[in-house]
């Protein structure tokens, strides 16, 4: 009797995700294509370890935060109040919006003060986007308090079939002392100096601030999951053991067509799309994993980087299976930006911590771009470990990879830049005159000052 | 002693020996050196001749590829585990010993992608002046030797032992000059990917100390150790 009842607990837990989306931010408006939220962050204490409580920073209280999901061409109004003891922004990461509304560091909110983000999506935007700090010197530590949530935009008309279900998957890590605080080290320690070359790491690895979390399908079922790197430094290599994934999206949303793949490599601030096909038996298992990526220093690699860490147990239902509904071959076009209109090419030069041997200066300007032109930017990372590069406001396409010219055509915010490579992108800045960061996306980097100023005119 | 030899020697020393067994590696003999030609009518010549003599005279080759200018490899980095050199507890006789470092004597041609191409004659300087990774120091005049003070770095990363350059940077600073200006102009790029070179998570800082290393510029003569000439 007793068994039974377990028994029917346990194929119960087994057709239900324990995996939870964030919930999506309500919508104040009733006007068509405007959507009017309210966004405050504040400390918190929550339970993000199992029996700890932890002292947080929150939006709206929780941790990740509510995601803010808007279509194209919708106005969004954001009520932004700062409830925390210090300064903050929000960067709505890969928007193409006004300087002033971009959340940079140029434009930060004070204790107590509030402000609204006001911006317009645009048409072809629909994309995985996400929300952070970005303050001067102190985002990786909001961030890492837990100030983080997903922005996503959608087509009103999808090229992928209603039928596909949705998960949003939104990585971070996090590292923390006993009592269950986030642990930062002091800078000058050993273990400080390991967080500021690396970037910070941290062994507790969370999914939408869960640890291990069940995803359930069923045997024949395609799933779109929008993965988001929101962790500081750590690069994750995706894969789903025993299946080929089919690779459809990335930072600006879907490409041209499916690309299958083995694995991902998803550096910090990416996104992707990837559509993941029930190939299992009906009560199997299977995992989304995390591979070893090699992207540190030969100094100060960490002496477990070689392993893999399961992120989420993905459940086959112990239901037949489902005839898959039909991918579609072609997606949405990409048209390639016009290398031969090209007005400019800018030279970013990565060395230790550093863009074009500088540290960051907010009264400096290091590059101007005139508006109306298109541009071609190489990213040279002289370093012995990968940097991720994160232009705001203007999304580009990749030309090359060390002189390899980049396959998939794909709309991309940020690119990991490895160990001594180069990439060239091209970009168009369209709209917008005002100053705009550019940065290595590990959060430690960025507020050391490996960041610089773009202004458009 | 062969290069071969050197690097069992260099292996048997213990990290923070490192330094100290340095006075022990040979140079080769003074015979294969050039002296440096009198009076081309370039400068630029002067001064390319004078970086490949101290280069040859200082065997710069003995680790980092080649016998003389004629040699295949010449200067061009590892291009066999021969090459390599273990520091730290592990040696000949003990090879899983911890810690354990492999230094991988760099490509000196100035291969855009795998040599020195990619790096100004600056900062190949400050590599030999300062011991700066090259890749990890932008392109400007250093303007301190102490961490933190000046631009040095805070943190800096230096080049791995056995890289003799706390000896080097007591050479006046054209030669150092010299000497880049020979890699990067003279030499013909040749194309050898060497994999980065391991060491602690201090970037060998505190093998580096004054301590270690002694002060720059050297301490006036004479010393205790040293007699006034009569």
């Amino acid at each position: 009797m007793i068994f039974a009842a377990l028994l029917g607990v346990l194929s119960v837990s087994a057709q239900a995700d324990t995996l939870a989306a964030p919930p999506v931010l309500k919508n104040l408006s009733t006007a068509p294509h405007i959507v009017e939220v309210t966004l405050t962050a504040a400390p918190a204490r929550l339970a993000l370890l199992p029996g700890k409580v932890t002292d947080v920073f929150a939006y709206n209280g929780r941790v990740p935060g509510p995601t803010l999901d808007v279509q194209e061409g919708d106005s969004v109004i954001v009520h932004f109040q700062n409830q925390l003891p210090e300064s903050t922004t929000i960067h709505w990461h890969g928007m193409h919006l006004a300087a002033n509304m971009d959340g940079s560091p140029l434009y930060p909110i004070a204790p107590g003060a509030r402000t609204d983000y006001v911006f317009k999506v645009g048409e072809g935007k629909a994309g995985t986007y996400w929300y952070h700090p970005h303050v001067d010197k102190r985002t990786g530590y909001q961030v890492a308090k837990g100030l983080y949530g997903a922005l996503i935009v959608r087509a009103a008309k999808s090229p992928l079939p209603a039928a596909i279900p949705e998960k949003l998957l939104i990585l971070s890590d996090n590292r923390f002392g006993p009592d269950g605080s986030p642990d930062f080290p002091d800078p000058n320690s050993p273990a400080g100096q390991v967080d500021m070359e690396n970037g910070r790491e941290g062994p507790v690895m969370f999914v939408n601030g869960q640890v291990g979390p069940t995803i359930v399908i069923k045997s024949g079922e395609v799933q779109r999951w929008r993965v988001i790197n929101a962790s500081a430094a750590r690069v994750y290599r995706l894969a789903v053991p025993g299946q080929t994934l089919l690779w459809v999206g990335s930072d600006g949303g879907l490409f041209e067509k499916p690309e299958a793949v083995q694995d991902i490599v998803l550096a910090n601030s990416e996104r992707v799309e990837l559509l993941v096909r029930g190939t299992g038996a009906p009560g199997s298992e299977a995992a989304l994993v995390t591979l070893p990526y090699d992207r540190y220093d030969t100094h100060t690699r960490p002496a477990d980087w070689n392993q893999s860490h399961d992120l989420v147990r993905l459940v086959y239902a112990p239901t037949p299976p489902v005839t898959p509904v039909a991918i579609p071959d072609v997606l949405r076009p990409i048209p390639a930006l016009d290398t031969t209109q090209v007005a400019a090419t800018k030279v970013v030069t990565f060395t230790q911590g550093l863009i074009n041997g500088k540290a960051m200066d907010m009264n400096r300007i290091d590059l101007r771009s005139r508006l109306g032109t298109t541009e071609i930017w190489e990213i040279d990372n002289l370093v012995g470990m990968d940097h991720p590069f994160h232009l705001h406001g203007f999304r580009f396409q990749v030309l090359d990879r060390n002189g390899v010219p980049e396959r998939v055509r794909r709309w991309k915010d940020s690119v990991n830049v490895p160990r001594h490579e180069t990439v060239r992108l091209i970009v168009n800045f369209d709209d917008f005159a005002g100053k705009w960061m550019f940065h290595c996306h590990i959060l430690d980097h960025e507020d050391e000052g490996m960041m610089g100023v773009l202004e458009t005119y | 002693m062969t290069a071969w030899g050197k690097r069992v020697l260099w292996s048997a020393g213990a990290v923070a020996g490192v330094l100290a067994v340095a006075g022990f590696v040979t140079r080769r003999g003074d015979s294969a050196v050039e002296r440096p030609r009198v009076a081309p009518a370039d400068s630029q010549m002067d001064k390319v001749l004078r970086g490949r003599y101290l280069v040859i005279s200082h065997d710069c080759g003995g680790c980092h590829g080649g016998v003389d200018p004629t040699s295949t490899g010449w200067l061009a980095g590892v291009m066999s585990p021969f090459q390599e050199f273990k520091i730290g507890a592990c040696n000949y006789f003990q090879p899983d010993a911890k810690p354990c470092f492999v230094t991988r004597p760099r490509n000196l041609t100035p291969d855009n992608t795998t040599g020195l191409g990619r790096y100004s004659e600056r900062q190949t300087f400050n590599a030999l002046k300062y011991g700066l990774r090259m890749e990890d120091t932008p392109d400007v005049e250093i303007t301190s030797s102490t961490p933190g003070q000046g631009n040095f770095p805070l943190h800096p990363h230096y080049l791995a032992p056995p890289m003799p350059w706390p000896a080097w940077r007591h050479m006046p600073d054209t030669d150092l000059w010299a000497i880049a200006a020979y890699l990067h102009r003279a030499l013909k790029p040749v194309v050898n990917k060497v994999a980065d070179s391991e060491g602690p998570p201090d970037f060998w800082a505190s093998a580096y100390t004054i301590d270690q290393i002694g002060t720059y510029p050297a301490p006036a003569f004479p010393t205790t150790n040293e007699q006034a000439l009569k």
